[in-house]
């Protein structure tokens, strides 16, 4: 598909919004960009226009209107650069995890065997699950009394006695890494295959040819082609660890401590247990331009493709 | 007949090496394989093990992995859990008569949470159809200004994290009072979802050929009926697509859905679920056993539709 | 039943490119017209106006004297078979052919009764319970053709149909095509890049090239008369041969074409036309078969060059000729022999001149 608009351009711009192919586009689209406005645009701009109030809930009556104080506070509240590098750090692991292991599975299933079909459709179940189930079944196996996980290495001799995994700093983010990882393998999996799959095996005969090994097949063939699958999955999933929520709802509730304290529980504690929704408007805006930074390069590559 | 080590130039036999090679592959792949499927099911087996052991097995150290007296109890007590019952400490530890571990009153919640999650799904998928259908012809096939701008925007507010919603959305849904309903979840949901159905539907479109809705509206289609009636029944994939990302998103949701319901009038199961994990009175076998109710449809629902996931998303050769 | 009529019409897109330029055009109910040209002259998107599928830029489109401008495709009653003939697939043959009448709300049995006849005609009637994934080619284009003759439409519409099919196969649909022309009555207008195919169908031809009619005439006139040098090298196979060089006039009914060692005498009707034109820099077209090798002319007709190449088609020879560096190519008998390198003379018929301005390249003579 061309990126250049093409349209019909007829006498003056006018005449092009009212022309045919415009109005029956407008009607198509009416129904999609209703809602869109009103469920997406609107709350952003109506976010920035509340934070520049101080609001508590707890005094409905009293908002003051208070310039950029919202702003300037939260750049000095040292919680919120807490929250920021917590957020950088289980992104990076996650995305860094998610990024290695879809790699060997999607290699794992490009290949032809028997039981493929059945292994391809195992791997849709923690995609499937809803993450409250996953955080549910996770917080089960994490348990410091009777999960599995202490039962796992108790058995194996790793521990001789069972640990309070949750409880443990410098062990929360990997374990809510890990259960954010497994739950996103899949489609990760899923967006590699693609890329994989359109490999024309001629290459790789074309190689074989050439005299190089499976590893050197691999490293000049394979990876360079997955390039964009790989960037799809990178900022995707990077988008998707920077916002999630749920798991850090259910497992540990941003602690013990700060430890797992991560912007978007920050955003969930000023707003609702705080009531501050001034400073918690504030800060969803602050991510909001954050996360559409970064997801500029993300819309461009699939923009193109589109 | 016997097998002649043949020899070939350089002394190497190839003919041994190349079955070697082909066992080493079999073997890595039936290690990965083996190791993909523990990895993958591991944990979800030991969620349902323990919700069909009874309180007493589940607190043993270690674990007992296969419930030696497995019990639908639990399971039970979701099922049959009602208003009418009082829910004294008698009651509660009477529902468990083996251990005392405690059935929460919250009990009965789950299955009606089920059913809105069910309800405000269906109605999601139905209306991202309604909605998205049209759009994706139009981005698909018609050639006007401002197209291209249009799938941007469209692509640009799924940049925007959920949490970044919230906040405003939740002043303005508790003053129109609408702030325990279902139509509140519907409608975010749906603008929360149709960006990518259209992305899908728009990529399937784009497949079908231009001539196709040419000659139908040459042959007296209006836009609209060229739609309708010749490229959505060859869209099947891409409409199937759709509908199950939709549903499983619907379904999974969880951040919305706390903070724009708060009784059982509206709450989706994600929300009760939520709920049992920080009651520390709950019995653990019961907690998996809602986990695994709410684990079972979508997983149902995903394997059936497993094959139009990839295909939805690519249109297959349509020549006519 | 109808007449087309394009007003100083103009197709522009968004991105600038403008695809149809000042498009003047009076189609006559009941012709069959051809728009020929390279890809990208615009024809298509001709076709594609008078459809109603791209909207009008400027000027007016008319279907006998209302202005269709602003009308969508569904309420023109014009019906048109594509280059892929862009067949339903869901649908069976029956279920083609029908849609058009369908969708405008004809009765069941009347539409049945015209399906039936249609695909009588076109031999396709026990194909009728197919889909067309199962149909060939030439089936696929035949119930194309279907589809938009059971409409019984004002004006059809054909976008390069035959492109797709085999040779052969092309040579018979046209002939055809042209049968179901007769027997319609109705006006066709047929997109085409192949000459060959643009002379043998149509009543006329417009010539475009670049979003500009470069001529409109029946296709006598275009290969007799061409109006310019593009004209005249678009149409006749091999192509036109020119010769850059001088006209010399002597009075106003003498003049010759010189260059270098060669003196064409032209005769008085072309002379005529040329009398302005002395020491003027033109371009001569002689076309591949106007020569003869074996007339005896005089002087003032005969051109002489080497043999560069020799390609023998059936029954006559292609002589690859080099005439000051450059080659041109004719068409000879048989009969003679030549071997490379050898000098040889042709006689050149010289009332079967063209001459072009060597830089507009328009016509100084018709």
């Amino acid at each position: 598909m061309t990126d250049v608009v093409n349209a019909p351009a007829g006498r003056g711009r006018l005449r092009t919004l009212f022309g045919y192919e415009e109005r029956s586009a407008a009607l198509f689209l009416a129904p999609v960009m209703a809602v869109l406005m009103g469920v997406a645009v609107f709350p952003i701009l109506y976010s920035l226009y509340l934070s520049f109030f101080r609001i508590k809930l707890t005094r409905p009556n009293r908002t003051p209107f208070v310039w950029f104080d919202n702003y300037t506070d939260l750049f000095s509240n040292e919680l919120f650069w807490v929250s920021v590098a917590r957020t950088v750090a289980f992104s990076v692991v996650s995305v860094t995890a998610i990024a290695v292991i879809a790699l060997l599975v999607s290699l794992l299933l490009n290949q032809n065997f028997r039981g493929r079909r059945v292994l391809s459709t195992i791997l849709l179940v923690p995609w499937a699950i809803p993450y409250v189930a996953n955080a549910l079944m996770w917080k089960w196996i994490y348990d410091s009394g009777y999960g599995a996980l202490n039962g796992v290495l108790y058995q194996l001799d790793f521990i001789d006695k069972y640990m309070i995994w949750l409880g443990d700093q410098d062990k929360t983010i990997f374990l809510i890494a890990n259960a954010f990882v497994w739950k996103e393998v899949p489609l990760a999996t899923i967006l590699l295959l693609v890329s994989l799959k359109a490999i024309p095996s001629d290459l790789y005969q074309a190689a074989r040819v050439d005299g190089a090994s499976v590893w050197q097949r691999f490293i000049h063939v394979t990876l360079p082609a997955m390039k964009p699958g790989f960037m799809l999955v990178m900022i995707y999933e990077t988008m998707m660890a920077i916002r999630h929520f749920d798991l850090f709802f259910i497992l540990t509730e941003g602690g013990p401590g700060d430890a797992s304290h991560v912007l978007s529980w920050h955003i969930y504690v000023e707003t609702f247990r705080n009531l501050s929704f001034g400073s918690g408007a504030a800060m969803s805006y602050v991510l909001a331009l954050v996360t559409f930074a970064l997801s500029y390069t993300f819309i461009r590559t699939l923009g193109r493709r589109i | 007949m016997s097998e002649k080590t043949v020899t070939q130039p350089g002394g190497i036999d190839y003919r041994r090496r190349q079955r070697l090679a082909r066992l080493a592959q079999t073997l890595v792949i039936l290690g990965g394989a083996i190791v993909l499927a523990i990895y993958v099911l591991a944990p979800v087996t030991w969620l349902v093990s323990s919700s069909f052991q009874t309180e007493a097995e589940i607190v043993s150290v270690p674990p007992h992995w296969i419930p030696e007296e497995p019990t639908l109890m639990n399971f039970e007590a979701i099922f049959s859990a009602t208003e009418e019952e009082e829910i004294t400490y008698e009651t509660r530890s009477g529902q468990d008569p083996a251990s005392g571990g405690f059935i929460p009153s919250t009990a009965k919640n789950l299955l009606p949470a089920m059913w809105n999650s069910f309800l405000v799904a269906t109605l999601v998928v139905i209306l991202n159809l309604l909605v998205g259908v049209p759009a994706a012809y139009a981005l698909a096939k018609i050639r006007f200004w401002g197209r291209d701008a249009s799938v941007y925007f469209i692509l640009i507010t799924r940049v925007i994290p959920d949490i970044a919603l919230v906040v405003p959305f939740f002043l303005v849904i508790k003053n129109l009072g609408m702030l325990d309903s279902i139509g509140s979840l519907v409608l975010t949901y749906l603008a929360v979802t149709v960006p990518f159905s259209v992305f899908i539907l728009v990529q399937y479109f784009e497949g079908l050929p231009d001539e196709l809705d040419k000659a139908a509206r040459v042959d007296g289609c209006s836009r609209f009926q060229a739609l309708v009636r010749v490229f959505l029944p060859l869209s099947l994939p891409s409409l199937v697509a759709v509908v199950l990302f939709t549903f499983l998103t619907s379904w999974n949701e969880f951040l919305l859905a706390l903070m724009f319901t708060q009784t059982e009038a509206s709450q989706t199961l994600p929300i009760v679920l939520a709920a049992f994990t920080s009651d520390f009175t709950i019995s653990f076998s019961f907690i998996n056993a809602a986990g695994v109710l709410a684990i079972v449809p979508p997983v149902i629902v995903a394997v059936i539709f497993e094959r139009y996931i990839v295909s939805g998303l690519t249109a297959g050769a349509v020549k006519g | 039943m109808a007449r087309i009529r394009f007003e100083h019409v103009e197709k522009k897109y968004a991105n600038g490119f403008h695809a149809v330029k000042d498009l003047n055009l009076d189609i006559q109910d009941k012709e069959f017209l051809v728009l020929l040209g390279p890809s990208g002259c615009g024809k298509s998107t001709t076709l594609n106006m008078i459809a109603g599928l791209e909207e009008v830029s400027g000027g007016r489109l008319m279907f006998d004297d209302e202005l269709v401008n602003y009308t969508p495709p569904h309420k023109r009653d014009v019906a048109m078979v594509f280059q892929s003939y862009a067949l339903y697939p869901h649908k069976t043959v029956y279920d083609n052919i029908a849609f058009g009448l369908q969708m405008r709300k004809a009765p069941r049995d009347e539409i049945d009764r015209r399906v039936r006849d249609a695909a009588q005609k076109l031999e396709i009637a026990h194909l009728l319970d197919r889909r067309p994934s199962q149909l060939s080619g030439g089936q696929r284009q035949r119930v194309a053709l279907g589809r938009a003759m059971v409409r019984d439409p004002a004006v059809f519409l054909m976008d390069e149909p035959l492109s797709n099919l085999d040779a052969a196969l092309r040579i018979s649909m046209r002939a055809e095509i042209k049968e179901l022309h007769q027997a319609m009555q109705t006006t066709f207008v047929y997109v085409t890049h192949d000459q060959a195919e643009a002379l043998t169908l149509a009543d006329r031809i417009v010539v475009m090239r670049d979003g500009v009619v470069q001529q409109v005439g029946t296709p006598d006139d275009i290969y007799e008369r061409p109006r310019n040098t593009f004209v005249a090298s678009f149409l006749g196979n091999p192509p036109i041969n020119y010769i850059d060089g001088t006209v010399e006039v002597t009075d106003s009914s003498t003049a010759r074409f010189v260059r270098g060692d060669l003196a064409l005498t032209l005769p008085p009707a072309i002379a005529g036309k040329l009398a302005d034109s002395n020491g003027r820099e033109v371009r001569l077209g002689i076309r591949a078969e106007d020569v003869d090798e074996t007339a005896q002319g005089g002087e003032g007709s005969v051109i002489r060059g080497k043999v560069n190449s020799v390609l023998p088609v059936g029954s006559d020879q292609f002589l690859g000729f080099d005439f000051y560096g450059e080659e041109l190519f004719f068409r000879v008998g048989k009969d003679l022999s030549h071997a490379l390198g050898d000098d040889v003379a042709l006689s050149v018929d010289l009332n079967r001149l063209h001459v072009f301005d060597k830089d507009s390249g328009d016509t100084l003579i018709w």
